[in-house]
Order: C-alpha cells, then structure tokens, then sequence
C-alpha cells in the first residue's frame, strides 16, 4: 500500500465509472462512494501520523517525477475531498434517478482522483498538470448540464485557466530558479528569502493563480456563473473542493511566499474586497443557489484573508475553516438540490412553510445555516472565533473590525435562507419518494458542521499537523470556549448585528434591490472575447485577399527597405571595369524589353516584349562565357512564348485599364526594388578569382569524367543530384498541369478573328508553316539526337537536345490547320513519369560502383560511355514529356479532357 | 547503416512517382504503391532515428565525388525524426485522402510520391542550392495537389488560391536561389560543410546567408508575410490543407533550424530579432485566429501562431530553446493535422466548414468531436496532451534565457487559443442540432478514423513524453555543437 | 556595373508587372524576374573572366566559373516548369483580371 496505490486507486476508480454507470445507472452512486471511502481510509492508514513520500520517474530527461508526499496538510485535503466527494456520489444515487449517468459519474470520479493527485504532487509539473485537470473537470460537469451552458462553461474555462496560465509561469520561474521541480525542495530553495524580485513575482503568480480558482475578486465572477450544473456538482466542485484548491495552493506556498511583502498585503486586501462583496452579493440575491455561490466567495475570502496574515493562529483559522465550510457549504448546497427537485424552484420567495413539508431537511439546513452564520455552538463559530483572533493579533483591530462586519452580513444571509422558507404557508411538494440517500448526504455534512464544534479538540491531531506542514507551530489546541477575548467580543458583536440586519431585512431589501456594481464579472469577461475577437477579424482583414499583388506586396516592401539600408551599409563597389561595350549595347536593348512589357496594352504585345527581353539575357549569357545556358535560354524563351501565345487565345486581346491609384505606389515599389537588385550585386559579386570549387571544376573535372563540356559534366556527374531533381520538377509539372485542367474547366472565348488568324492559321495559310514543317521535324528531331550525344564534351545534353526536339513539335503545332491534328497523340505523361525512371535507374546503377549517381564507365566500340548518358536521356524525356503536355493540355481551344482523357 | 543508402529516401518515392505516373484513369494499383512507398519510408525512418539517436550522424557524397565537389546528403537525429513524422503524418493524410475521394483522383499518388521525394531531400541535404531544388522538387507536386479534383469539379475559389500560392511561393523560392547564389559569390561554397560558421566569421556571408533565411522565414509564414497561408490553405480540399499542414512549413522550419546552426553557427549577435518577430507571430497569429469565420481559417491562422512558436526554439538558440522548439515542431504536425482532418471530416460530410452554418456537430459526431476537442486542448497547451509539454519546456527555456517578455507573450497566446478554440467548440459542436433536420448524414468511419488516430498521438506524447525529450535533446546537441555533422559532410 | 544595372531593370520591370490586377502580367513579370535572379546567380562566379570552360586543359586566370553556370542552367529549366504551370492557371481561373477585393465572405 504506497501513495502511487493510492493515486492509481482514484484513477483505476475513473476508468471502472463509466462501466459502472452502464451497468448500474444512477446507482453506480454506490460503488463509487464505498471506493472513495476506501481510497480515504487508505490514506488516513498510510499517513495519519506521519508523513509518507514516494517518487516514480515520470520524465526523467526534465527531472519531472510523479513525486507524491502526504504531509498533514495533504492528509486534511485528501480527507475532506475523498469524504465529500463519497457524500455527494451516495446523493447523486437519487438526484439522477432515471437521467443518463456515464459522463456525470466518470467525471466526478475523474475531478476526486485530480484533486488527490492535486494534493498529494510534490513535483511541480505534476501540481500544474492536477490544477488543469480539475479545471477541465469543472469545465466538462458545467458543459454536460444542458444545451444553454456553453457560455458559461466557457466563461468559467477561460477565467480558470488564465490563473492556471499564472500558476504555469510560477512553476517555470521557480525551475528555472531553484533548478528542480521538486516541490518541497523548490519551497526550501533559499532563493525565496534572497532573491526579492524572485519571491515577489511567484507569490504574486501564485495568488492569482489561486485567486481565479477560489473565485475571488476580481475573478469571482466565474463561480455565480458555473451555478447552472447540476447541485452535486456545486456541492462539490464550487463549494467543497475545486475552489479550495486554490486556498490549498496559498496555503502550501504560505511559508516561502511570506518573504515577498506583496503576498500578505495583495492576499489581504483580495480576501477583505472577496469576503465582503461576497457576502453583499448572497445578501441580495433570492436564488438560493446563488445565495450560496457568493456566500462561497466570502468565505473563501476570509480565508484568503487569513492565510495573507500568515502566523499560527491565522493559519490555524484557516485550516479549521476549511473544514467547516467544506461541511455545512456542501450540506447547503445538497439541500437546495433536494429543494429543487421537490419544490420545483429555489427561489426564497417562492418557498415557504418547509417546516411541515419537509420537515427532516428543515432540522438539516438550520443546523447548517447555523454554522454557516458562525453561532455557537457550532464548527463554525470555532472556525470564525479563530479567525477574528488570529487577525487581532496581526494586522489588528482595525482589520478584526472589518471581518466582523462582513461576519454580520454573513450572519444575515444565513438568516435569511431560513426566516423566510422555514415558516409559513407550505408549498406544494413532489413526493419524498426515493430521496432518503439525499437526506442521508446532507445529514453528514450539517451534523459535522453542527457538531464538530463541541468535540473540537479531537480535531487537534488532523489540524495541527497540517498547520505544522505550512510553516506553523504544530501545537494546536482547539476548544469551543477560549474564554471572554476580545475575539469572542468581536463575534457576538457581529451575531448580533446580524441578527438585527435579519429583523430590519424588509429595509435591507429595499437598499440592495438594485445593481451594485456598474458592471458585472460576465459582462466584462464576455466584453474581454468580443474585443479579442473583434481585434482578430481586423487583423485577419488586413490579408483577407486573394490577389496575389496585395501579398507580394508585403515582402517585396520589407526587402525595398531593409535592402536599401542594408546594401548602402556593405558600401558597394561602383567599377566598371569588368564591363564591355556589348554589355551596354545588351543593356539598352534589355531596358527597351522591359519597358515595352510594362507599358504593353495588348496582351500580345507584352508577351512579344517579353521575349525581347529574353533574348537579350541569352545574348548575355553568351557574352559572359557560358554557350550552354546561352542556348538553354533561348530555347525555352521560344518555347515559353510559344506556349504563352497559345494560351493567350483564350483571353481577351487588351489587359484591363491600370488605375492611377494604383500604378503609383507599384512604380516606387518598383523603382526600389530596382535599385536594390542593382546595388546587390554590387556589393556581394565581382570575384575576380574563381572559387577554390569552380578552380576544382575547371582543373580537375575533365580529368575525372573525360568529359570536356565543364558545365555539362557538372550537370549530369557531379551535381546530377540537382539535374535529378530539376527533372522531376519538369516531369511534375506536366502531370500537375494535368490535373489541373481535368479538375478545372479553361475559360472560352470566341476566338476572334484578328487573332485566330495570326495564332490558328486557317488551312491555306497553314501551307506554308506546313511545308517547312516537314522538313524542319526530321531534321529538328535528327539535331536533337545529336546534341543528346555529344553533350558530354560540346555544348549540348539532355536538356538542349530535348528543347530542340520540342521545338520540332511546336513547329508542328503552329503548322498544323486546326489543333485536332496539332495534338501529337504521345501519352506526354508516360514520357515524363520514364524520364524520371530512366534517370533513377541511371542512379541505382550507382550503387554498383559507390553510390546513388555514381558514373560508370565502359568503352564500347572504341568510343568512351558512361551511365550518365543514360542519365542524360532521363533528362530529355521528362523535358519532352511537359512540353508535349503543355501543347496539348493548353493548346486545344476545347475541353481537353474530353478528348485527352482516354488517349494517356 | 551506411550513409550511402540516404539518397534512396529521394530515389524509390521518385521512382514510384515515375512509375505511377503511368497509370490509366481509374486504376487502384497507384494508391497500392503510393502506400506501400510510404510504410517502407516510415520503417526506414524508424531504423535511421534509432541509428542517430545517441548522436550519431550518416553522411554520403551523393555519386562518390571528393568532398567539397559532391552534393552531400547527412541524417542526425533532427533529421531523422522529422523524416519519421513526415513520413507517418504522410500515411495517416493519404488515408484520410483517399477515403475522401481526393486520393481517389488520377496523379494523386505520384504527386504526393513526388512531393514526398522532395520533403525527404529537403531535410537530407547539406548543399544550399541543393536545398533549392528539392524545395521545388517539393513545390511543384504540391501546385498540382493543391487543385487536385474530380473532373470538372475544381472552384474558382481553388483556382484562386492556386495562384496566390504558386505567385507567392516562386516568389520566395527566387529570393531562397538569390540568397544561395550571394552565400556562393561571398563563401564561394555552397557545401553546408565548407560553409559551417562562415556567417559568424565573416559579415557578409551574414547578409548573404540572411536573404535565404528572410526567404525561409515567409516560407514559414511568420509575420509580417504570413496572408498566403491564411489565404492558400482554406481553399484546397481538406485532405491536402492536412497534408500541407505537417509537411511544408515544417521544411522551412527545418531549414532555418539548419541554416541557421551550421552557417551562423548560432551566433548570438541576430538572435533579438528572431525572438521579435516570433513573439509578434505568436500574437498576430493566435488573435486573428479569434475572429475568422470558417474553421479551416481558424486553423490557418492558429497555425501562424504556432509557426512562430516553433521558431522561438531557435531563436533562443539554448540547449533547451532548441530541444524545446524541436519538440514544439514535432508536437505542432501531429496534433494540427488531427485537427484539419477533423475539420476536414465535417466538412467533407456537411458541405461546409463556416462556423455559423454547422450546429449541433458534437452530438451527432462523437468521435470527431472528441478529435477536434483533444487537439484543441493540446494546442492550447493543457495536459495531458503533448502541447502542454511542448508549452512547459518552451516556457521554462524563454525564462532560463531570460526572455521574461517573450514568455508572457507565449503563456497569454495559448489563452487565446484556447479562446478561438472554444468559439468554434461552441458554435459547431455543442449547439443543438438543428430543428426538423433529419439529415441521416453521418461522418463515415474511414474519414474519422485517421484524426482519431493523430489525436491518440498527441495523448501519448504527452503522458510518454519521455519518448521523444531525449531525442530531441540529442538533435538540440547536433545544433549547438555541429562538429561531427560538418565532419561526416566533409569525410 | 552594366549586369547588375541590367538586373536591376529587370527587377523593377518585374516587380511594376507583379503589382497588377492582370494574372497574365504577374506571369510575364515572374518571367522577368527569373531572368533576373539568373543573371545574379551567373554574376556570383565573377564576370570578368569570360573564356568558355569548355576543353580540356583551361586556364583558371581566364575560364569562367562554371559551377554559377551549372545552377543557371537548373533554375532556368525549373523556372520554366513553373511559368508553363503559371500560364495555365491563367486560363483555367475564369478571370484574369483580379476584382479590387477578393473577400469570400
């Protein structure tokens, strides 16, 4: 029997709940309870009068550990949620009569084994983790409650975690800190009393940590608002164990957070606002649920309070209050449930007469109302005595006064749920069938309330260890009469004005029937979402485009500005003496292109111009000593223009107008962007040596390969990595064109006659292009084989011959009468997908050598092969096969697909 | 194990993708080859990370050429685990794809062969302009899946997205090319080996080396040039945003992490304004995810937001940044593709994905239900799903390099996730259903199944955290200390 | 000087182009573009030495870089992939021109 028995205890117990409530429905109640009392007992064995530790690895690369400790204070916190939690299941036996069980009773298992597990952590990570657990549980049991609590579950969720988010920034921050998740001994760090801004900003992250999850101002909001689940769930979660946890978390932090000044004052102050607006708050609602919702608030305040003050006695206060509020709230809580299920409303005014309805439960709630007003002789009082005490002996009187005036108010409330539902004319009930288990439950708990005052010292063992587990005196002795002390003075005071506020409570009404407060936790938590969300529709405004301009815009403006600045700072080197004459003869002609594209009207026109300015880069090409690309370039310049004007045949022949709103900003976009892409390589290129690669290339790549075509053998041996991978992406965007013209329909337009007849030559004048066609195929196709072959040492390779032999099939297209004929009739994409098998083949040969594209070499006839030939072919195939499915995907002026479709 | 076989990651998917390329209309066999191609990948994954898990690195010059001439290909254990993700994520996508009818379109199988291809030599490489190409290699199937549908059935919309995708990403892929020719006309080497540390040494490899991280960067859609992801991915089909989703970003991420180890040697001098502009992603991000419409915006939108946190891993530049960055990497493609699956279920089945025309979801979709929700809470860091570890490490890390501001701004985020996480949760699928809607429509098994599936992950990546922490320390120490990576590249 | 002025005219033709609402004229100015960068791409190796490096034995004072050419030549044939795939989005949109807003909503 070890604590991890007793975590897994609680889970085992969660994972058996939804079976049990299939099997037993609402009376899985029972089970549950008895495991619970089970789990209790077990704790109380392991770790009544002593405290038991145990650690098993969790993540051990972050030191994160399941790390369990029961110490006194764990014991009083497992104790009270294990014994509470089996009430509220025992009730719920007869709550959910007949209603659907299986989510409610696995997640109120879950919530038990959370807390335990939340109480029991002494690993950091391992509290957190407990903390959301509970939160999500809480989360869940307000959800499953009916259609219209999404909102407020929400609410609740959002409210909950945000301290959550606290409590994570406090855990990271003390890791980091003290470098352990340790919990006792990140608690033990000297840290806390050296390092000031250390302890002050946990302590702080702590509070409101705890502070949302006890509901206190200004996040008590949440707590009224969670009121629409179902009264067990209240009972437990939002009165007896959930919103404790909070008071647990201040109470374990209570001995190192003292070093930081801000804790006590920011907890005081909080639990003073808490426990008075609280109690306000239940004075002037008539709900009773929600009467008992703020009287939690107060109450948690006072608590609050009390931990904030921080001695013995203060803290001796608080552990006793724990218990008693645990006991005569969730007896309170359970009643209105009975109330409601009987009477059909919980509204005080609508109630009356209980006495004779009901008269068991009547016995009950005054015992609790009783102790919930701190009279004698009951826990509360005790508790509330103690309280008044351990402030008077702090901060003061001035403070003792101001709890005792939120004391009477209490009192008054208290009050006020029976005066006015006890006596009177009896309301109609629903019949007691059935209810007993309720009674039963609520019967415990007013009965402890009720009574535990009188045999107070034989709590002394259960309070004074867990007072001893947060920093205090372990000496505890607890006792109904402490004899006449100005505490006691304090707390009659305040039972008598309370009393008198109860007499007075016609004119109490009066003054508080009205909103107290300009606005309300919901309104602000529901403003705080619409102004997020509002927020994130604009922001999301800002891109809610699809042109691609406007996006480009944003990078091409950040590189306009950063390049600018950057570049004048790297200082470019303006010398011109690596220029030529041609060069600005090219220049001239390149500029003229340029202009000519921009200022085009017709689409045709800009595409002309744009092969101006294409085939001056190739002459460029040339002139700087690379024959090669020189080629390259003006192949697939004919190529692309080839192929744009086959698409321009769809479109209309004039761009649309260009307004001058817009042309303005583009041009002085343009213009820097232009004198950044000038400046640029004026300050990064200009090597006047070749690098140690490129003299690598020059010296030693014919001597590798036997290849004299530098270049080429760059391609196709020593990078034919990337050439693979080029090839691929030309065989890709065949198929991809593919696809896309078989999933989207092209646009039509008549075709119009001034351009078909200068792109669709109509029969007669097609003879012409037709003749020459006929010889030029063959001879192209020949050219290209040719250039395939010698590419290893001579301008030429793969991607030459292919362009070449793709240029024998545009020149078919342009001269074919009709695109019917124009469409070669070649499964294009069969010849992309070979080409990048040929290729890989090629590579896979590799392997026999070395590796993946690893050459080999064999001489045949007297003349030198390689597998990169093989490669090389690969190449030309994929080049083939996407521009042979360009022609025919774009060229036909008909749905392709129709007639493609069954051809590839 | 030798580094020799590393380029078959890049050969048998393209060799697949040639051969499925010859496949008629209609024919299963693709899919077959496609999946198959995909299982052996996730093995040999497997096989690799366990191999590089105590750092380890397997490096090949690809065609046996001297080092500094042979484009090398390398595999550490970041390599190797975002292969291993890449890979599974793959296979979960392609099913859902294909029971949604995408995978069932012709080319669909060596498009995503292809694109696979190109993924696994992205992360392989370490040859900036080999990089490059793959990056196309990767690019150009995705053109064709991004508007991949029944014949006759693309939108314009798809269309339009098409173009704003393709417009943008030759965009940034001409600036990456511009950014690797400027490395080569400063370092004169384009070899990751040769280049390792130029950055720090010399300023204007910096600048040179800084184009292509810029370029990498919108890639990665990180703010200000994140509207083409937010705007791109709703309009495809959801099986592909999915798919897109764990593969693309996450190829520019890996590369900055790369780029930015092995060239910049992590210097220390840049590192401010990785960390601003990730915190403004972060926060850009996550708010504007609060006030979108549809649930596939929603998600883009979210996902900038985690693009940014992911990069704050290497914007630390710690032990622990990057260990935990990568961690946040690995997490962030699991549970948002559950999530876009998920989605993509419902809209698949309804018709629509806008939150205001779908009520009443949760009840008549459970399963989906439950995806959707797990992998919200996990994106907006709760336990004990994989993003609250992913939350914790990175928050821990900001705060041990003392980045307080920035932690804050990562900690408030996740509320906000959380926020526009439970707007479309209580839109979609906690409104009742629809009055006299008797609509027998039901998500079928075969679409629910794979986001169930990635949302199973994400729990034990979180509760079994320990699996994967160590691993992403081992590839953290690869980053910081790059000696046997650049070693094995140059032997 | 003379190439990187021609790089940087062709940048501002590109970047005017890439600015309108026409597809097609995005298109011709991602054609111009790529010139661009390929003229960079070239210009890394130095322009000064100007020989072909083609032959056997060359002369590293005067041959060429030929490893910038070799990336030429890939990102041209790549570039070209691409703009075939661009010039088919153009006809398959239903609309070249773009609308001023394109909002979905």
């Amino acid at each position: 029997m070890t604590l991890l028995g007793l975590l897994l205890g609680g889970w085992l117990l969660t994972a058996l709940a939804p079976l049990l409530a299939r099997w037993l429905g609402h009376r899985a109640g029972w089970p549950l309870a008895a495991g619970l009392l089970g789990l209790a007992a077990m704790a109380l064995m392991l770790g009544y009068d002593t405290t038991v530790e145990q650690s098993v690895p969790w993540i051990p690369s972050l030191d994160i550990a399941l790390r369990l400790r029961l110490d006194g204070l764990a014991m009083l916190f497992v104790a009270l949620v294990l014994i509470v939690g089996a009430l509220v299941m025992i009730y719920s036996t007869a709550y959910f009569r007949g209603k659907p069980t299986v989510s409610y009773y696995t997640l109120m298992t879950a919530f038990a084994a959370s807390m335990t597990m939340l109480v029991l952590a002494d690993d950091l990570v391992l509290l957190f983790v407990s903390w959301e657990f509970t939160t999500l549980c809480s989360y869940l049991l307000i959800l499953r409650s009916g259609p219209d609590a999404g909102p407020p579950a929400a609410r609740t969720l959002l409210v909950t975690v945000a301290g959550g988010l606290c409590l994570l920034a406090a855990v990271a921050t003390i890791v980091v800190r003290t470098g352990t998740t340790h919990l006792s001994t990140a608690l033990a760090d000297p840290a806390w009393s050296e390092d000031g801004t250390f302890a002050t900003t946990v302590a702080i992250l702590v509070a409101v940590a705890a502070m949302t999850k006890s509901a206190q101002f200004p996040f008590h909001a949440w707590l009224p608002d969670a009121m629409v689940a179902p009264a067990p769930v209240s009972a437990y979660l939002h009165a007896a164990a959930m919103v404790k946890a909070g008071i647990y978390l201040l109470l374990r932090f209570a001995e190192p957070a003292a070093h930081a000044p801000a804790w006590s004052a920011l907890l005081i102050t909080v639990g003073l606002v808490s426990s008075f607006i609280g109690a306000v708050f239940a004075l002037q609602r008539t709900d009773l649920k929600a009467l008992l919702a703020y009287s939690t608030v107060s109450h948690l305040g006072l608590l609050t309070l009390v931990i904030g003050v921080g001695t013995t006695a203060a803290l001796t206060a608080a552990v006793v209050h724990v218990v008693a509020h645990a006991a005569f709230k969730s007896a309170g809580f359970l009643y209105v449930g009975l109330l409601e299920k009987r009477a059909g409303t919980r509204d005080i005014r609508e109630v009356g007469g209980l006495w004779r309805s009901m008269p068991l439960a009547s016995v009950l709630i005054l015992v609790a109302a009783v102790a919930m007003g701190g009279i004698p002789p009951t826990l509360g009082f005790v508790s509330k005595e103690l309280v008044l005490d351990g402030v008077l002996h702090g901060p003061g009187l001035w403070l003792a006064a101001l709890v005792a005036l939120s004391a009477a108010i209490t009192v008054a409330y208290s009050g006020r749920m029976v005066v006015s539902t006890l006596p009177g004319a009896p309301t109609r009930l629903a019949p007691a069938s059935g209810t007993w288990p309720m009674v039963v439950a609520i019967a415990i708990g007013a009965v402890a309330a009720g009574t535990f005052g009188l045999v107070a010292p034989a709590l002394d063992p259960l309070v004074g260890r867990a007072v001893a587990a947060t920093g205090g005196s372990g000496d505890v002795h607890l006792a109904l009469w402490h004899g006449v002390t100005p505490a006691l003075g304090l707390s009659l005071a305040a039972i008598a004005a309370g009393a008198l506020l109860i007499v007075a409570r016609r004119g109490v009404d009066r003054v508080l029937d009205r909103r107290l407060f300009p606005v309300t936790g919901v309104g602000a938590v529901e403003a705080v979402q619409r102004a997020v969300q509002v927020t994130g529709r604009r922001l999301g405004d800002l891109t809610r485009t699809d042109a691609p301009a406007a996006h480009l815009a944003v990078p091409l403006l950040l590189i306009a500005v950063l390049g600018v600045a950057g570049l004048v700072a790297l200082t470019p080197s303006w010398e011109a003496a690596d220029s030529t004459a041609v060069d600005v003869a090219l220049l001239i002609v390149l500029t003229g292109g340029v202009i000519a594209t921009v200022v085009a009207r017709s689409r045709l026109g800009a595409v002309i111009a744009v092969g101006v300015a294409g085939f001056s880069v190739a002459v460029w090409f040339f002139t700087l000593g690379a024959s090669d690309v020189a080629l390259t370039q003006l192949l697939v310049e004919i190529l692309t223009v080839v192929i744009m004007v086959l698409v321009l045949r769809h479109l209309p022949q004039q761009f649309g107008r260009r307004s001058v709103r817009r042309a303005v900003p583009a041009a002085i976009l343009a213009i820097a962007a232009g004198v950044v892409a000038t400046l640029g390589p004026l300050v990064f290129t200009g090597r006047a040596e070749l690098s140690a690669v490129g003299r690598w290339f020059v010296e030693e790549g014919p001597v590798e390969t036997g290849g004299a075509n530098v270049v080429n053998t760059i391609l196709v041996e020593f990078r034919a990595l990337d050439t693979f991978g080029e090839l691929v992406v030309l065989a890709i965007a065949a198929l991809a064109i593919t696809a896309l013209v078989e999933a989207r329909p092209r646009v039509t337009r008549p075709v119009l006659p001034s351009v078909s007849s200068l792109l669709a030559p109509a029969a007669p004048n097609a003879v012409f292009i037709n003749v020459l066609a006929r010889v030029l195929v063959p001879l192209m196709l020949l050219g290209s084989l040719y250039a395939l072959l010698r590419g290893h040492n001579a301008p030429g390779g793969g991607f030459i011959a292919a362009l070449i032999g793709a240029g024998a099939l545009a020149t078919r297209y342009l001269g074919a009468p009709d695109d019917r004929e124009a469409h070669s009739g070649l499964p294009y994409l069969a010849i992309a997908g070979s080409g990048v098998v040929v290729a890989a083949v090629s590579g896979f040969i590799g392997y026999a050598e070395r590796s993946f594209l690893t050459p080999l070499h064999a001489d045949i006839l007297g003349y030198h092969f390689t597998t990169s030939l093989i490669f090389d072919l690969g190449v030309y195939l994929a080049v083939f096969g996407v521009i042979l499915g360009a022609l025919d995907s774009l060229g036909s002026p008909e749905e392709p697909a129709a007639k493609a479709g069954d051809r590839r | 194990m030798t580094g020799a076989l590393l380029p078959l990651f890049v050969a048998i998917p393209l060799t697949a993708a040639g051969i499925t390329a010859f496949a008629r209309p209609g024919r299963r066999w693709p899919l077959t080859v496609l999946l198959a191609v995909l299982a052996v990948h996730v093995a040999a994954s497997a096989l690799l990370l366990g191999a590089t898990r105590d750092g380890e690195v397997y490096a090949d010059g690809v065609g046996g050429w001297v080092p500094g001439i042979a484009i090398p290909f390398a595999a550490d254990a970041l390599s190797a685990l975002m292969l291993t993700f890449t890979g599974a994520l793959s296979l979960v996508c392609c099913w859902y794809a294909i029971a949604s009818g995408v995978g069932r379109v012709r080319l669909f199988s060596p498009l995503v062969l292809a694109m696979i291809a190109g993924v696994n030599g992205a992360l392989l490489t370490a040859d900036a302009f080999n990089l490059f190409v793959f990056i196309e290699v990767m690019l150009m199937p995705s053109y064709g899946l991004l508007i991949l549908a029944r014949r006759g059935q693309g939108t314009e919309r798809s269309v339009r997205g098409s173009r704003l995708y393709v417009t943008f990403n030759l965009f940034v892929s001409t600036l990456f090319l511009v950014g690797v020719g400027l490395v080569y006309a400063t370092a004169g080497t384009v070899n990751l080996g040769l280049l390792a540390g130029a950055a720090k040494e010399d300023g204007r490899v910096a600048a040179a080396a800084a184009v292509a991280l810029a370029a990498l960067a919108m890639k990665a859609a990180l703010v200000p040039t994140y509207g083409w992801l937010t705007r791109a991915y709703p309009s495809t089909s959801p099986a592909i945003t999915a798919l897109f989703s764990g593969l693309h970003t996450k190829v520019a991420v890996y590369a900055i992490y790369r780029l930015y180890a092995v060239i910049f040697d992590g210097d220390e001098r840049w590192l401010l304004i990785g960390l601003v502009v990730c915190g403004v992603t972060v926060a850009v991000g996550a708010i504007a995810s609060v006030g979108e419409q549809s649930m596939r915006s929603m998600l883009s939108f979210s996902m900038v937001s985690h693009l940014g946190y992911i990069l704050v891993g290497v914007a630390l530049f710690t032990p622990a940044g990057l260990a935990a960055g990568i961690f946040y990497l690995l997490h962030h493609m699991v549970v948002k593709a559950a999530q876009f699956l998920s989605a993509g279920a419902i809209e698949d089945t309804y018709g629509t994905d806008r939150i205001d025309r779908l009520r009443g979801i949760g009840r008549r979709e459970p399963l989906v239900a439950a995806t959707f929700a797990i992998a919200a809470l996990s994106l907006a860091g709760l336990p004990p799903f994989s993003g609250f570890v992913a939350k914790l490490v990175l928050v821990i890390a900001s705060i041990d390099a003392g980045q307080v501001l920035l932690a804050v701004v990562l900690i408030a985020a996740s509320l906000i996730t959380l926020l526009a996480m439970l707007r479309v949760w209580n839109a979609v699928f906690m409104s009742p259903v629809p009055e006299g809607e008797s609509s027998t429509r039901r998500i079928p098994w075969s679409l629910a199944a794979p986001g169930a599936i990635l949302a199973v992950v994400t729990i034990v990546l979180g509760l079994g955290a320990q699996l994967l922490i160590p691993l992403t320390e081992v590839a953290a120490e690869g980053l910081l200390d790059t000696t046997t990576y650049v070693e094995e590249v140059l032997r | 000087m003379i190439l990187a002025l021609s790089i940087g005219v062709l940048v501002a033709g590109a970047v005017f182009l890439m600015m309108s609402r026409s597809f097609i004229r995005v298109v011709l100015g991602f054609v111009l573009l790529s010139h661009a960068a390929n003229l960079l791409l070239f210009s890394t190796g130095g322009t000064s030495r100007r020989a072909e490096p083609l032959g056997k034995s060359l002369d590293p004072v005067l041959t060429a870089d030929p490893l910038p050419q070799a990336f030429v030549l890939t990102a041209i044939v790549i570039s070209f992939a691409i703009t075939i795939y661009l010039l088919s989005l153009a006809i398959t949109g239903g609309r070249d021109e773009d609308d001023e807003d394109g909002d979905d909503a």
